[in-house]
């Protein structure tokens, strides 16, 4: 029978590292979701989603299963993502994930002239307007909109309240809607 | 001298000279020597120029099959001065040096075809360190350049 | 009973099911009889689906032996490095406290002189990458990427095919201006 987070976790504290992998194969896919959504790159979201787990592990002692484990896991992944994209933000210039996307590009500009580029577009531009949101706003969408936890549980991740959690995702929608226009 | 104050004066003495040199790192130089490697990628053989052993690991990542250095130059830049690189292809590339500050150079950099700017960018890179420009075909291929400098 | 500008205010919080059953109900209400509030919702519904699809097709590449490979490193290199560093510490300040005075004295000194410039100077001391930080770019209407180079940290600027055909010359290789 499988064990609930908050067993595993108590198992971790005691010293089964067996446990903590067990956590770490629970979470490893949606924590990296949540973190490219805000860094959108690859390896930086890599990096992150592997720090986070490492903190996390460094922390477990102090987890006394006041909130889910969960919500106590994403709040380390999106504090270190947001911080990370804070120092990013200092180069205000959005880096593409490698040379394969920029060729790509430039090849399809040069031989695809009849292809199907609206949805293309679409991704490129949300892509854009995502990476335009602040550190906050975006932390609130990406965890909405992957993850659908309830705005409760986005506001302990956040640490703020209901309210600004839905004012935050009001904002953030209508910030995209309106820079993506005709696509939606 | 007992061992105790032996390591002791050690230790500060390592302190003074790590201290020491960190103040010296910064000062500002007089100049920053810029040198351009003008790279011709292209995909019509597998040779990587040997020449360009150095630089191998970025370049890999432009994903073509061939690197082959076209010319080498390198300039003194003075504080809030200018240099200017011929580049092939009726181009040209000025560097401006902005500033020197904890060890990083602050550029400004303009590629020129004739007279007409293609590209400016204001980039901060480490000392010693360089960064890549690339795109403009040449000759089969498409220039890369290596841009790098050296504060003295 | 809601209007447009309410109902757009309440519309993603309806979406995430996230109102009481008075709001709710009312929000739907207005929707049954509102055509620009229905194109709203359908705005909003196609943005979570792109942004969605946009981020699931990254997660389910991520194999985990590889990826719990490297948490296991993390946590036995840092563990590891920060044991070492806590017995150095401990075998170096032992001993008589007057042997330290001298040298205590040398570093408070070197602390109040240099300031700022040891500070600045410890965070470029450990500096063994490429990082450039990019601070403008002006492409003067062409496409342009920017690019990191994953191991040296080397920034690369790619100036894109000009598709328009100005005064550079064309040759046709891949890629080619």
């Amino acid at each position: 029978m499988e064990l609930s987070d908050w067993e595993l976790v108590q198992k971790c504290q005691s010293g089964e590292m067996s446990a903590f992998e067990d956590l770490v194969s629970r979470y490893y896919q949606k924590v990296y979701m949540v973190i490219l959504g805000l860094l959108r790159n690859r390896d930086d979201a890599m990096e992150v989603a592997q720090e986070t787990f490492f903190r996390a592990y460094r922390k477990i002692k102090s987890f006394q299963g006041g909130s889910s484990f969960y919500t106590w896991l994403y709040r380390i992944a999106v504090n270190i993502a947001i911080d990370t994209q804070r120092r990013q933000k200092r180069n205000p210039l959005d880096f593409r994930e490698t040379m394969d996307e920029v060729l790509e590009e430039q090849n399809e500009v040069a031989k695809d002239p009849f292809s199907d580029v609206h949805d293309k577009e679409l991704r490129d531009r949300l892509v854009e307007a995502i990476n335009d949101l602040t550190p906050e706003h975006k932390a609130v969408i990406v965890l909405r909109t992957l993850e659908g936890l309830s705005y409760k549980d986005i506001g302990e991740i956040l640490g703020c309240s209901e309210g600004t959690v839905m004012s935050r995702l009001h904002y953030a929608r209508k910030k995209l809607q309106s820079k993506l226009g005709g696509f939606l | 001298m007992s061992q105790r104050l032996k390591q002791g004066l050690l230790f500060s003495s390592l302190t003074f000279f790590v201290a020491a040199y960190l103040r010296a790192a910064e000062n500002s130089p007089q100049t920053v020597s810029v040198k351009i490697e003008t790279i011709l990628a292209s995909n019509q053989s597998g040779e990587f120029d040997s020449r360009l052993k150095a630089l191998e690991k970025q370049l890999r990542v432009l994903k073509y099959r061939s690197y082959r250095l076209l010319k080498e130059e390198s300039q003194n830049v003075p504080s809030q001065g200018s240099a200017s690189f011929e580049i092939p292809g009726g181009r040209s590339l000025i560097v401006w040096l902005q500033d020197f500050r904890n060890q990083q150079v602050a550029l400004k950099v303009r590629l020129q075809g004739g007279q007409k700017p293609l590209l400016d960018t204001t980039i901060r890179l480490p000392n010693k360190g360089n960064f890549i420009l690339g795109g403009p075909p040449h000759d089969g291929g498409v220039l890369v350049l290596s841009i790098s400098a050296n504060a003295q | 009973m809601k209007n447009c500008d309410s109902t757009r205010e309440s519309l993603g919080a309806w979406l995430d099911g996230e109102l009481d059953r008075a709001e709710s109900e009312a929000v739907r209400v207005h929707l049954e009889g509102c055509v620009a509030c229905k194109e709203e919702r359908r705005q909003l519904e196609k943005l979570q689906a792109a942004l969605k699809s946009v981020l699931d097709s990254e997660a389910s590449r991520i194999a985990f032996p590889p990826f719990w490979s490297s948490v296991q490193q993390r946590i036995t290199e840092k563990s590891a490095w920060r044991e070492d560093l806590v017995d150095w510490l401990r075998s170096v300040f032992s001993g008589p406290r007057i042997a330290w005075a001298i040298p205590a004295v040398i570093l408070l000194l070197l602390g109040v002189l240099s300031g700022d410039s040891l500070v600045s100077g410890f965070r470029n001391f450990g500096q063994r990458n490429n990082f450039a930080s990019v601070e403008s770019i002006d492409a003067y209407g062409r496409n342009v990427a920017l690019l990191r180079e994953d191991e040296t940290k080397t920034t690369v600027i790619w100036l894109y095919q000009n598709q328009e055909g100005e005064d550079e010359s064309t040759t046709e290789t891949r890629p080619s201006f």
